[in-house]
């Protein structure tokens, strides 16, 4: 028996965990789906069960508050588990979730989706970006932060946007020496036209500014303009060379310097993750400055397809709180929308929210016009570096694609495999589509134009006796 | 590659699991409880997860949140898991660099 309920939530980080509380209150019948062993996602990660500290973080304690919040309602909670696949049933108004994990369901139906899924660093590629010792922000901080190890002993990190900051000051915490942090961005002077908002957001800004008072103490050269070139090292990163950018992204030669490093960190802002909107054939709209390929959505979150909401930095770059905000308004949609909640009620809960959700936004068209990665940063790649890395093709072969024809994404993919990995393209999509740009220059074709992979069953490789399983349930 | 046993603010001190014992690719290591394998392997020292397919050049740990499958092993015998979200469990066998094909 396949158990149906109102609504399931798809990830339980800041959005999702907001979605299922506000849609239960309202008496919903809801049920919250995540891939993590713990709730919070990667804003309130957790420390792992068997781990004791005497003292909480300010984030981590807001995220305990959330999760007794969570807890005190009947939520029906699937954790550890992948969410392998939504179908539509032909006969029927219900979605299909196809669950993948020990001792969990392997279906459950829902009349409604919130997908939480949210977002992950935006990969750029470079020459050594594949040796062990480079890796991303969200690694690094799980690394310090929840599992409490040094990634490495002497660090370069690279990117745009806070979050290198938030990595760099850990790493110092950590007792890592760190020899750069490279912006790739060139965030003076525009920034001072943003100093009212930012005024706004005075939790952030001095989040930031204490982030940043590590730059200086530890006397971390914080170099804006900057990018990593390249990556060196037999079997392991071993020096790192950076490079100054133009405005576009595109290395300045003469300007490259070498470091020593066992590490390098790089997040060039966010990514949203939306395989399962993609897979259920949600409109999609590229929009570089809020993560690149983002679904299409109403003012209550509801994406094309209706009964299907999306929510949070799954969405739409915007950070935890615009998250958490967004996450309410699902919630209570769905509530209006099985019949729980008097439209009127919620109309009014809107209008109040309306202030705050106004301002979030602000600050997320702020991030956006800060710190949205450069197209030009595919110039770091050279004929030889790996764009797609499950299947190994390179920037020259996407090249020779493009010679051949290819004008589309999905024709790159039948040329060269490029996304038919396990990562399903979420490592090469960036920069596969800014390689296609790149080679085109000349001819018109842009970045909407190319358009993005399509996703088909199973999101993530699971094994084949398992879904034969699988499939013989649904017949 | 160790853990961290520096505290501050932004760090604060923790305990850890119990200490458990785990093999890779034969060896014995230790590890706490509640460490994933990519923790273990980190802290001992290994890098290199994985050959890839086509080069057989080496690759390890990147996105750390399940969604690259660059860190892929073989952990009692099963392929292709990936380290950075498996907890360790005691006795566990994990091979590094072998045929992943899932
Ligand atoms: S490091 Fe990306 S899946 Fe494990």
């Amino acid at each position: 028996m396949i158990e149906t309920y109102e609504l399931a939530v798809i990830g339980a980080g800041p959005a999702g965990m907001e979605a299922a509380i506000s849609a239960s209150e309202n008496g919903v019948k809801t049920v919250i789906v995540d891939n993590y062993p713990q709730v919070g996602g990667q804003y309130f990660m957790q420390l792992p069960k068997t781990f004791q500290a005497d003292k909480n973080t300010q984030t981590e304690f807001k995220g305990k508050k959330l999760e007794s919040q969570l807890n005190s309602l009947p939520v029906t909670k699937i954790q550890n588990t992948l969410t392998w696949a939504v179908f539509k049933e032909d006969n029927d108004q219900n979605w299909l979730v196809g669950l993948y994990g020990k001792d969990t369901p392997k279906y459950i139906r829902a009349q409604n989706l919130i997908l939480a899924n949210g977002a992950y660093d935006t990969p750029i590629a470079f020459p050594g970006w594949t040796l062990p010792g480079v890796i991303t922000c969200g690694a690094a901080l799980i690394l310090l932060k929840s599992q409490r190890i040094k990634p490495g002993t002497r660090a370069l990190v690279t990117g745009t946007g806070p979050l290198i900051l938030s990595v760099n000051a850990h790493l110092i915490a950590a007792g890592v020496e760190v020899v750069s942090v490279c912006e790739s961005n060139q965030i003076l002077p525009k920034g001072f036209r943003y100093a009212p908002t930012m005024l706004k957001h005075w939790p952030r800004i001095k989040e930031g500014a204490n982030y940043l008072r590590t730059i200086f103490r530890g006397k971390t050269p914080y170099k804006m303009g900057w990018s990593i070139k390249e990556a060196i090292g037999q079997d392991h990163v071993e020096k790192a060379v950076i490079t100054k950018v133009d405005k576009s992204g595109k290395p300045i030669s003469g300007t490259q310097k070498t470091f020593e490093v066992d590490l390098v960190v790089t997040g060039y802002s966010l990514t949203p993750n939306t395989g399962l909107a993609r897979m259920i054939g949600c409109a999609l709209d590229y929009q570089p400055q809020k993560g690149g390929w983002i679904p299409v959505r109403d003012h209550n979150m509801e994406s094309s397809l209706p009964g299907v909401f999306i929510v949070g930095d799954g969405a739409a770059i915007g950070g935890a709180e615009n998250a958490q905000l967004e996450g309410k308004i699902a919630g209570t949609a769905v509530a209006v929308k099985t019949g729980h909640l008097n439209a009127n009620i919620a109309e009014n809960f809107i209008q109040q929210v309306k202030p705050n959700l106004r301002s979030q936004q602000q600050f997320g068209i702020l991030y956006g016009d800060l710190f949205t990665p450069q197209s030009g940063l595919i110039s770091l790649a050279t004929d030889q570096t790996i764009l797609c890395r499950c299947e190994e093709v390179t920037f020259g072969e996407i090249k020779q694609a493009v010679l051949m024809g290819a004008r589309t994404i999905g024709e790159v993919k039948m040329i060269t495999r490029t996304g038919m990995g396990n990562c399903q393209g979420r490592m090469c999509e960036h920069s596969v589509n800014n390689a296609v740009v790149e080679a085109l220059s000349s001819e018109l074709v842009t970045h909407q134009s190319i358009g993005h992979y399509s996703v088909r069953p199973p999101l993530h490789p699971i094994p084949e006796s398992y879904l034969a399983e699988a499939h013989i349930e649904v017949d | 590659m160790k853990r961290i046993d520096k505290t501050s603010s932004l760090i604060p001190q923790v305990e850890r699991g119990t200490l458990i014992k785990i093999f890779v690719d034969g060896i014995e290591i230790e590890a706490y409880k509640g460490e994933t394998v990519a923790t273990a392997l980190l802290s001992a020292g290994i890098t290199t997860f994985r050959l890839s397919h086509k080069h057989k050049k080496p690759r390890g740990l990147y996105c750390g949140m399940g969604i690259c499958y660059e860190c892929l092993v073989t952990i009692n015998g099963i392929h292709a898991q990936r380290a950075c979200i498996t907890p360790v469990e005691e006795g566990m066998q994990i091979e590094t660099c072998k045929e992943l094909e899932l």
